[in-house]
């Protein structure tokens, strides 16, 4: 009987205190304790790494190198908080209560499922997702302002569990010293510094980690990165190449996007093609009329045109446009299809972390033999 | 009624200004007028408001009260400019940084109300400006830039723009002020000549109390308080004292038999001088600066015939060969006191 | 009045005869500088076809017809404009406050069209200003463009009410460098309030450019500026007059009122509407009325006035010439050429005149 015992009771033991889990499904809230690990494979300017208990995250600057970054540690709640990262802000995790200036991580957030943790926003105006407007009308959801008129006392007294901020990295600190002086964490989501659409979108996994939904988060990204990819195979397939201008001159200078830049990865991706492709920077050129005259005037689409509906608006800036070819063939395209009745384009919510979506409407747009069925979702004909 | 000839009438005009809704009147009522050929100076002590008397006159400014008349015209047809332009013409006081105008193009200037509608100047301008350059002798200067005249040959460039401009009246403000001697004799002697041979009436204010005696044909002289104007030929303001009211300050007096000013107030100290001629006049200038009394006769006296100077007291008969010596020798000996009268 | 009898030698300037050839030199220089800045860019087109485009020959590759015609022509005609209008004015500042460094923007006039434009681009601080006043009807380029003329001509109204108040020139000049900063301040609340996108666009416009004028606009702008050349150069006694200050202007048959007002309006219809069509440029105002003067060795304005169109033109001609270097596809603001060029000039000008004058 008494050797019985001595083999029992440590069984016993082991059996109500398990090792630590690798894999225990999500529980309601504060006891997420997952320790699924991503990878980033698609994003250059920030980075995670999972030790025990607690998570690092390194935002880096517009050069992808580890100078300037900023350190935050995402300590899970009821573990102490690791000695030896002096520099960095600490998050506990999983974030509960969250505000969003911009209406991009509320794309990431409704992405992630976690809509609805956000209690604060920059402007009641930005903002498309139904379960957010639905708060705000629920008064469930604060209005705390935006850059520098932010409400630092209401946000104070909000509590929030983070607040994620729009922001250069290297003027994050001064900004928001009020806030983090006191107690309240701020993360800088800098999801803009990225050059490819799906690094961009790839920043929703930080909002994973920050709310341990990683599982959820990667599973959904997966299926963007698949769809993503079979596109861009699609339209590699194709022998012609149509070319496309961007945007819009202003007083003479035409600053279009650099042939490492996000928007030129897209039009790359949808099988067309553009003139300054080859230009090795990421951010814009700002180019004379006159150099971008030829291009503008021979190429057969024209592409976020900027702040205007209809082709009489087109002319009424400038009645030389009419002269392009694109202008000639009707071929005029803006990315505001889906534009709410407050006037705030989901382009830049959902169609950041949806980049599939877009990809397939700039298909559609550049070679429609491709995706006879597709409707436009993004981007819509100015006629 | 006014004199046909006469070129400005004023009937009790009172000359001042505005501030703050008040109005101060510095000068009148006065009546006076100006006639052709005449050379007028307007004096006065500092503040006795010469300056606004003649912008007023001027019509640079409005007057507070009374009437002008200047060749016909009055009250509001006054304030036309361009009629007024071809009827006046000023010298004034404004600081002049013209450095880089030529002479010519500055005198030029003054044919503004006769040259054409954008400036251009006829060969009746021309001879006007060359004739004009003339009288006040700076023809040569005519390429010349003004920065590079000394003051007096500024002030004639400026005088010769108002002689350009061709008008039968003439108004100049302090024109000598700032300038050397020898320019301010020269400008008042110009001024005194210009009005004889042009028939211009020429009116000017000055502190050149000395020269405006000798060569104003008519004085206006402004007292100080209440703006009352007397008006006459130098010589009788002078003999009839009213001169030397307007001047007479504490220690300050105007002497009539020389015509200019003491400095030296009259002291008890009295000796006596004769002698003749101008060093009868110097001696008793210096005896004055050292505080004398000088009478005609009395001991102790002083006789000069120009080259020694003989002071007699009760006591002693002393020589001196020159001033200096008598002067020494008046202030190292003590006068006794019976001397003293 | 005794009128001069005798003959009196001419003593006026002889060089009537030096005065031509400078005309003619410059004149030359001006069109060889126009037709560069048409052949001359940042796309290589023949000469010939730049001929031949000029002179309306058909047969020319479209691109090409294009960027000559539509481009460069109407740039460089608006640089013609501008290079008048802003040295003219410049001229007429500096005329009626008698100081050297006066300039168009001294009245607060380039102020208030930067202030009517700010108010649509920044001032709504959002896109849905926009749409409202597209509800109006106006709308594309011609809305920024009525908004600074307006900007303007209410600062100008401003500026004229308050010369009737004010007797001294010096006073005229403060409240106007007042009613200057004033504007600016709005304008930098406005900012303040706004996004990065809008600040961004309006930063772009105080760049200033010869580039978004064409067409309608351009023929518009030409003729408020040829207004603004006639009121003044029909002044051009009464600036020589001001010349000697308004005490002496008065006496020589100047309705110093009057006056004002015309030179202000001048100013205002030549400063506000370039700076309203072009955005802000800079130096031209100062430096060119120096050089005319110089040049010219006159401070007779019925010269200058003409000088300073053919000399301004001339500037900002090549200043436009520099930017749009063959070969260069960066745009270069004009601002920005005309303070490199312009602010060297000012201080040699300064330097070798060793006494900056306005009297020439």
């Amino acid at each position: 009987m008494n050797r019985f015992l001595f083999f029992i009771i440590p069984a016993l033991i082991l059996a109500c205190h398990p090792p630590a889990p690798k894999n225990t499904p999500p529980t309601a809230g504060g006891a997420d304790t997952t320790q699924v690990q991503t990878t980033i494979r698609y994003a250059h300017n920030f980075t995670i790494d999972y030790h025990d208990g607690f998570k690092v995250v390194h935002i880096l600057d517009r050069n992808g190198t580890r100078q300037d970054t900023i350190e935050y540690v995402l300590v899970q709640i009821g573990r102490p908080t690791p000695a030896g990262y002096p520099r960095a802000q600490v998050i506990p995790i999983p974030v509960q209560t969250m505000i969003a200036l911009s209406s991009t991580h509320i794309g990431f957030a409704d992405f992630a499922g976690v809509a609805d943790r956000i209690t604060g926003l920059g402007n009641y105006r930005y903002v498309n997702a139904p379960i957010v407007r639905e708060n705000i009308r629920t008064h469930k959801t604060a209005e705390v302002g935006l850059d520098e008129n932010i409400n630092n006392e209401l946000v104070i007294s909000m509590h929030p569990g983070l607040l994620m901020a729009m922001s250069n990295p290297e003027a994050n600190a001064a900004k928001f010293k009020v806030l983090t002086d006191a107690g309240i964490p701020v993360i800088i989501v800098a999801e803009w510094l990225e050059n490819t659409p799906l690094g961009k979108a790839e920043w929703v996994k930080l909002i994973g980690a920050l709310t341990n939904r990683e599982a959820l988060v990667d599973k959904k990204f997966d299926s963007v990165v698949k769809t993503y990819d079979s596109l861009t195979q699609l339209s590699r397939q194709t022998k012609t190449h149509p070319h496309a201008i961007i945007g819009m001159p202003f007083k003479g200078t035409w600053f279009l996007p650099a042939g490492d830049s996000y928007m030129a990865h897209f039009i790359e991706d949808a099988g067309g093609g553009y003139n300054w492709a080859s230009t090795k920077t990421t951010g814009s050129l700002p180019l004379n009329f006159e150099s971008v005259a030829p291009e503008a005037l021979t190429a057969q689409y024209w592409l976020n045109i900027g702040y205007v509906t209809t082709k009489q608006d087109i002319l009424a800036k400038d009645p030389r446009y009419a002269s392009f070819q694109s202008f000639k063939m009707g071929n005029l395209y803006n990315f505001d299809k889906r534009t709410n009745d407050l006037g705030s384009n989901d382009y830049w919510e959902s169609g950041v972390v949806n980049p599939q979506v877009v990809l397939a409407d700039m298909i559609s747009i550049l070679h429609p033999e491709l995706l006879p069925g597709h409707t436009l979702v993004y981007y819509r004909q100015l006629q | 009624m006014s004199d046909p000839q006469t070129l400005l009438t004023t009937h009790e005009l009172t000359a001042g200004y505005h501030v703050g809704g008040r109005s101060v009147a510095i000068a009148g009522p006065l009546s006076v007028s100006i006639q052709p050929g005449r050379m007028i100076c307007l004096l006065g002590p500092n503040g006795s408001g010469k300056s606004t008397l003649m912008r007023t006159l001027s019509g640079l400014q409005p007057a507070l009260g009374g009437t002008i008349d200047i060749l016909g015209d009055r009250g509001s047809s006054l304030h036309n400019p361009s009629r007024l332009a071809r009827k006046i013409s000023l010298v004034l006081t404004d600081p002049v940084r013209h450095n880089n105008l030529t002479v010519y193009s500055l005198v030029a200037l003054g044919r503004y109300p006769y040259s054409g509608w954008l400036g251009t100047l006829s060969e009746e301008d021309k001879r006007i400006i060359s004739w004009a350059m003339g009288m006040t002798g700076i023809e040569d200067y005519a390429q010349r830039k003004m920065g590079m005249l000394s003051d007096g040959e500024r002030q004639k460039v400026m005088l010769s723009r108002a002689l350009a401009q061709d008008t039968p009246l003439m108004m100049l403000d302090e024109p000598t002020a700032h300038l050397d001697l020898p320019s301010r004799i020269q400008i008042m002697q110009l001024l005194h000549k210009l009005a004889r041979t042009t028939q211009k009436g020429i009116l000017l204010s000055t502190h050149e109390l000395d020269l405006a005696l000798q060569v104003a044909d008519e004085v206006w002289l402004l007292q100080k308080a209440g703006g009352k104007l007397e008006k006459g030929v130098p010589e009788d303001l002078v003999l009839n004292g009213i001169f030397e009211t307007v001047f007479d300050k504490e220690g300050i007096h105007f002497d009539k038999e020389t015509g200019s000013f003491h400095i030296h107030a009259g002291s008890s100290k009295k000796i006596g001088l004769t002698g003749e001629g101008a060093a009868v006049f110097w001696t008793r200038r210096a005896l004055q600066r050292e505080g004398f009394g000088v009478t005609s006769e009395g001991l102790p006296s002083i006789h000069t015939d120009g080259s020694t100077w003989t002071l007699k007291s009760l006591s002693e008969s002393r020589s001196f060969t020159s001033m200096a010596g008598l002067l020494q020798a008046l202030r190292t000996k003590s006068i006794s006191h019976e001397d003293i009268h | 009045m005794m009128k001069p009898a005798r003959f009196h030698k001419d003593l006026s300037p002889r060089s009537a005869g030096n005065k031509a050839w400078r005309w003619v030199a410059l004149c030359t220089l001006l069109i060889l500088i126009f037709f560069l800045d048409i052949a001359l860019g940042p796309v290589r087109i023949p000469l010939k076809s730049v001929l031949r485009i000029i002179l309306s020959l058909p047969g020319e590759d479209s691109t090409g017809h294009y960027i000559v015609s539509q481009i460069r022509i109407p740039k460089a005609c608006t640089a013609v404009i501008a290079g008048c209008g802003l040295s003219v004015s410049g001229l007429q500042m500096q005329t009626l406050f008698r100081n050297p460094l006066a300039e168009p923007s001294v009245l607060g006039v380039t102020a208030g069209a930067s202030l009517g434009v700010a108010a649509i681009m920044l001032g709504g601080g959002s896109i849905i200003t926009l749409y409202t006043i597209r509800e109006l009807g106006i709308s594309g380029s011609w809305l920024i463009t009525l908004a600074g003329c307006l900007g303007a001509a209410v600062v100008m109204l401003l500026v004229i009410m308050i010369s009737r108040k004010v007797r001294d020139n010096m006073m005229m000049l403060i409240i106007g460098v007042m009613v200057s900063t004033a504007t600016l301040a709005i304008i930098s609340i406005w900012q303040y309030f706004s996004d990065a996108e809008l600040i961004k666009d309006y930063l772009l416009w105080t760049f200033g450019s010869l580039g978004g004028v064409t067409g309608t606009q351009l023929y518009i702008l030409g003729l408020v500026t040829l207004t603004g050349l006639v009121l003044a150069f029909l002044s051009s006694k009464t600036l020589d007059a001001l010349l000697l200050g308004d005490n002496y202007a008065r006496s020589m048959g100047v309705t110093i009122h009057r006056a004002r007002v015309i030179i202000i309006c001048s100013t205002s219809l030549l400063a506000g509407s370039i700076t309203a069509f072009c955005g802000p440029i800079g130096f031209v105002g100062i430096a060119v009325p120096q050089m005319a003067r110089s040049l010219f060795s006159t401070s007779s304005h019925r010269i200058l006035i003409p000088a300073c169109c053919l000399i301004g033109t001339g500037l900002i001609l090549l200043c436009d010439l520099i930017g749009q270097w063959p070969g260069n596809q960066t745009a270069l603001p004009i601002n920005i050429i005309t303070a490199l060029v312009g602010a060297p000039m000012v201080v040699w000008i300064i330097l070798s005149k060793n006494n900056l004058s306005i009297y020439g």
